[in-house]
C-alpha cells in the first residue's frame, strides 16, 4: 500500500499543482515552496498555493495530512511551537509574512483564525467577543463596542441564544455554541483573511447552515481558507478546493472540477470514500 | 518473638500460595475454564490464611501487656499489693526491667527474681498461644478457602476488594494520626483554659508567661494575652509574603511563558535547591548577614533598627518561600491549556497581553491557593524566627521593631525543665492549637480554591 501511495505521489508531478489563480491582481495570500518540520518530521512538503479575494478555498484530505499545520503557517501561529520550523515564501497582499519587518501581532489581527477545537477564554461571552476589539482599540466608546459585540454574535448565529446571558461565562456554553462564539470572536476584529479549521465539526445542521450562510456573506469582503471533512460542505461553500495527502498538496482547482473530475487518482479515491 | 512469628507465617503463606495455585490450575485442566488467573487463587488462599494471624496479633498488642501485668500484681506478696498506685507502678517497672535483663535496683524487695521469672513465664506462655492459635486458625481458614475454590469462584474480584481495603486502611492511618495529634494538643490546651479564660488568651494584649513561683512574689503575675504573638506572627509573615509573592510570581511567569527549555532546565533545579536549604541555615543567614545589614542601612538614614527586627526575619523567610510560590504558580500557569494562548495570539494579542488578560485570570484561583499554602508555611515556620526574631512580646506593627511569634514562644515555653501542669507550659499547647487550627483553615481554603480551579479545565 505504501508503494502504491508513493507511486501515486510521483504521478502527481505530471500535473501542475501550483494552485495559482489566473488573474494575479486578485491574489491576497500566496505561498511558495512551503515546507514545515516538527523536529525531524516533515509535515508539509513543497506546498504552493494562492488565495484570492472574495473566495472560499476548502482544504480537504485525510486526518493528519497537514491541513491544520498549513493554516497555522498563514498567521505564523506555528512560531509558538518550539519544535516547529517553517520554510518558504509567504506573502499577504505583497508583504512577506515571515520577514523580520512583519509585525506578527498585526498580521494575526489581519488573518483571523477559528480553531479546530473551540477554545473560548474563561471569561464572559461578552468579554470573549470584546477581547480582540479591546486590544486593538477598534471601537472608541462603550456603546460602539456593545454594538460590535452584538453584531458579531448575530452574524455567528449565536445572539438569539445568548442575549439574556451575555455576561455568563463562555465556557458554560455547549460545544457548538462555543464554536460559534469563537467565530464571533474572530470576525469581531474584521480580519482580511479568515482561517477556519473545521468550523462546523461540532455543529448541528441548522447551526451549520447559519455558519455556511455567514461564510457566503463574509467572502464578499474577505478571503476564507477553510478546512473541512465534509465533502458536501466543501461543495456547497467553496469555489476552489485543495486536496492534501501525507504532507503533499496533490491537487488544487475549482471545487466543481475537483469533485466531478479530479485529475489525480488519490483525490478521486478520497472523494469517493476509498482509501489507497 | 515477632520476627520468628513473622517468618513462620510468611513461609506458610508462600507454601499455601503455591498449593492453592496448583489446585486452581488442576481445576482449570479438569473444567477447561477458570474465572480468574491461577495466581489470584493463590493470593486468595494465603490471604485467608493470614487473616486470623493478623487478628490475633492485634489482640495481643492490645491486651497482652495489661493481662500479664494484672496477673503479676495478683502474684505479688500482700504488702506490695497494698502500696499506693504510684509506688506500685514503680515496683512493676523495676520487675519488668529486671525481667528483660536491665538490672536496676534489685534491693527493692527480696523476691524480685521470682516475680521477674513469673513475668517472663507468662509472656512465654502467651507467645506460644499466639503462635499455635494463629497457625491452627489459619490452617482452618485456609481449608475453608481451599474448598471454596471452584472454576467459577471470582478470586480476582475478591483480591480487588482486599486491595481496596488495604489502601483504605492506609488512608485511615493518616487520618487517625492527624486526629490523634489534634486531640492530644486539644486536651492539654483545655487544661490551660481551665486556668486562663479563653477570651483573655485570645484577645489579651500583653504576654508575660512568668508565673509566681512563691506566693506573693512580685512582678510575675503571668499574663497570657496572645495578641502580641499573633500580631508578630502576622507581621513577619506579611513581610515574607510581600517579598515572596511578587518575586515568586514573576519568576513563575518568566519560567513558564518566556524562558526557553534550556534556561528552564537550569533555573528550576536552582530554585529547588533554594527550597532544600535547611531552615537553620536561613536562620543564621538572617542573624549574621541580613540583620546587621538592615541595621547598618537604618543607621545611615538615622533609624535605630532593632537587630532582631521583624523586617530582617521577614525578608529571610520570604527568600525561603520564594521557591514554594514560584513552583506552585508555575504548575498552575503551565496547566492553562495551550489552546487558550493560541486563541489569544490568533486574535493578534501580544505575549504580555495574553499573560495579563487570559493566562493570569485563568490561573488566578490556583495562584491564590499557592500563596495561601506559602502563607501557612510562613506562619508555622519556627527555626528562622527562633534564631533571628526577638523574645519580647511587643504589640507592634512596625517592621523595624523586634517582635516575637507564636512558634518562638512555644519553643521558649517548652525548653528547659518545666512542670507539666503549670499554666506556663500548658500555654504552649494552647498556642500550638491556635496555630494548628489557623494553618489548617488556611490550607483548607487553599486546597478548596486549587481544586475548584482544576475542575475548570478537566
Ligand atoms: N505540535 C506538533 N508537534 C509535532 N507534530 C505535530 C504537531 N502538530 C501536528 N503534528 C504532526 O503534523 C502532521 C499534520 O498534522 P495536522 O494537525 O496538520 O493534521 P490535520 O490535517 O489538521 O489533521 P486533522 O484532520 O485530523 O485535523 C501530523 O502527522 C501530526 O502528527
Ligand atoms: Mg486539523
Amino acid at each position: 500500500m505504501k508503494n502504491i501511495d508513493q507511486h501515486n505521489v510521483n504521478q502527481k508531478k505530471e500535473f501542475e499543482t501550483v494552485g495559482s489563480i489566473s488573474s494575479s491582481k486578485d491574489v491576497v495570500m500566496s505561498v511558495k515552496d512551503c515546507n514545515v518540520f516538527y523536529g525531524e518530521n516533515q509535515a508539509l512538503k513543497n506546498i504552493n498555493l494562492e488565495v484570492g479575494k472574495s473566495e472560499v478555498i476548502a482544504l480537504i484530505g485525510p486526518s493528519g495530512c497537514g491541513k491544520s499545520t498549513f493554516l497555522r503557517c498563514l498567521n505564523r501561529l506555528n512560531d509558538t511551537i518550539d519544535s516547529c520550523r517553517v520554510t518558504g515564501e509567504f506573502s499577504l497582499e505583497g508583504e512577506d509574512i515571515y520577514s523580520g519587518d512583519m509585525d506578527v501581532v498585526l498580521l494575526r489581527a489581519r488573518v483571523g483564525m477559528v480553531f479546530q477545537k473551540p477554545n473560548p477564554f474563561p471569561k464572559s461571552i461578552y468579554e470573549n467577543v470584546a477581547y480582540g476589539p479591546k486590544i486593538h482599540g477598534i471601537t472608541s466608546s462603550k456603546r460602539e463596542l456593545d454594538e460590535l459585540v452584538d453584531l458579531s454574535l448575530d452574524r455567528a448565529g449565536l445572539l438569539e441564544e445568548v442575549k439574556d446571558r451575555i455576561h455568563s461565562p463562555g465556557t458554560s456554553l455547549s460545544g457548538g455554541q462555543q464554536q460559534r462564539l469563537c467565530i464571533a470572536r474572530a470576525i469581531a476584529i474584521k480580519p482580511d483573511v479568515i482561517l477556519m479549521d473545521e468550523p462546523c465539526s461540532a455543529l448541528d445542521p441548522i447551526a451549520t447552515e447559519k455558519i455556511e450562510g455567514l461564510i457566503n456573506e463574509l467572502k464578499e469582503n474577505y478571503a476564507i481558507v477553510m478546512v473541512t471533512h465534509s465533502m458536501s460542505q466543501a461543495a456547497r461553500v467553496s469555489q476552489r478546493a485543495a486536496y492534501f495527502h501525507l504532507g503533499d498538496l496533490i491537487e488544487v482547482g475549482d471545487t466543481k472540477k475537483i469533485f466531478e473530475d479530479p485529475e489525480h487518482e488519490l483525490t478521486k479515491n478520497y472523494i469517493h470514500g476509498r482509501t489507497g | 518473638m515477632f520476627g520468628f512469628l513473622f517468618i513462620i507465617i510468611l513461609l506458610f503463606c508462600l507454601a499455601i500460595f503455591f498449593i492453592a495455585k496448583r489446585h486452581a490450575i488442576n481445576i482449570k485442566k479438569q473444567n477447561g475454564f477458570l474465572h480468574s488467573l491461577p495466581k489470584y487463587y493463590g493470593f486468595y488462599a494465603s490471604l485467608w490464611f493470614s487473616i486470623p494471624t493478623l487478628c490475633i496479633v492485634l489482640l495481643y498488642s492490645l491486651f497482652a501487656e495489661s493481662f500479664v501485668t494484672s496477673n503479676l500484681v495478683n502474684s505479688l506478696p500482700e504488702n506490695i499489693k497494698n502500696l499506693s498506685d504510684n509506688e506500685l507502678t514503680l515496683v512493676l517497672n523495676n520487675i519488668k526491667n529486671f525481667a528483660v535483663g536491665n538490672i536496676s535496683d534489685s534491693s527493692s524487695f527480696a523476691s524480685i527474681q521470682q516475680a521477674a521469672d513469673f513475668y517472663n513465664a507468662q509472656y512465654d506462655l502467651i507467645h506460644s498461644v499466639v503462635l499455635y492459635s494463629s497457625l491452627i486458625l489459619g490452617l482452618l481458614t485456609f481449608i475453608y478457602a481451599y474448598r471454596s475454590i471452584t472454576a467459577t469462584y471470582r478470586a480476582r474480584n475478591f483480591i480487588e476488594n482486599a486491595i481496596y481495603l488495604l489502601f483504605f486502611s492506609s488512608a485511615l492511618v493518616a487520618i487517625f494520626v492527624t486526629a490523634g495529634i489534634l486531640l492530644s494538643v486539644l486536651f492539654e490546651a483545655l487544661r490551660f483554659f481551665e486556668v486562663i479564660n479563653f477570651s483573655d488568651f485570645l484577645f489579651g494584649l500583653s504576654w508575660s508567661p512568668q508565673m509566681a513561683i512563691r506566693e506573693g512574689q512580685v512582678g510575675s503575675s503571668g499574663l497570657f494575652g496572645a495578641m502580641p504573638l499573633f500580631a508578630g506572627t502576622i507581621l513577619i509573615s506579611l513581610i515574607a509574603l510581600l517579598l515572596a509573592v511578587p518575586i515568586g510570581l514573576l519568576t513563575a511567569i518568566y519560567l513558564s511563558e518566556y524562558a526557553d527549555t534550556k534556561v528552564r532546565a537550569i533555573t528550576k533545579p536552582i530554585l529547588e535547591i533554594l527550597s532544600g536549604i535547611p531552615t537553620v541555615v536561613y536562620g543564621f543567614f538572617a542573624v549574621v548577614t541580613v540583620a546587621p545589614f538592615i541595621r547598618h542601612v537604618g543607621s545611615l538614614v538615622g533609624l535605630d533598627i532593632a537587630s532582631e527586627s521583624a523586617l530582617g526575619v521577614g525578608l529571610v523567610m520570604g527568600i525561603m518561600i520564594i521557591p514554594l510560590v514560584s513552583s506552585l504558580s508555575d504548575d498552575v500557569i503551565s496547566s492553562v491549556p495551550q489552546s487558550l494562548r493560541e486563541g489569544s495570539y490568533g486574535l493578534g494579542a501580544t505575549k504580555s497581553e495574553t499573560i495579563k488578560k487570559v493566562i493570569l485570570p485563568a490561573a488566578l484561583p490556583g495562584i491564590i491557593g499557592g500563596i495561601l499554602l506559602a502563607a501557612s508555611r510562613a506562619i508555622g515556620e519556627t527555626m528562622i524566627v527562633v534564631m533571628a526574631a526577638g523574645l519580647s512580646a511587643k504589640l507592634s506593627f512596625n517592621p523595624i521593631d523586634a517582635v516575637t511569634t507564636v512558634t518562638v514562644q512555644i519553643v521558649t515555653l517548652l525548653t528547659g525543665d518545666q512542670e507539666f501542669d503549670s499554666p506556663k507550659t500548658l500555654a504552649a499547647f494552647a498556642l500550638g492549637l491556635t496555630l494548628f487550627v489557623f494553618t489548617l483553615f488556611l490550607n483548607f481554603i487553599a486546597l478548596k480554591i486549587v481544586r475548584k480551579y482544576r475542575e475548570q479545565y478537566e
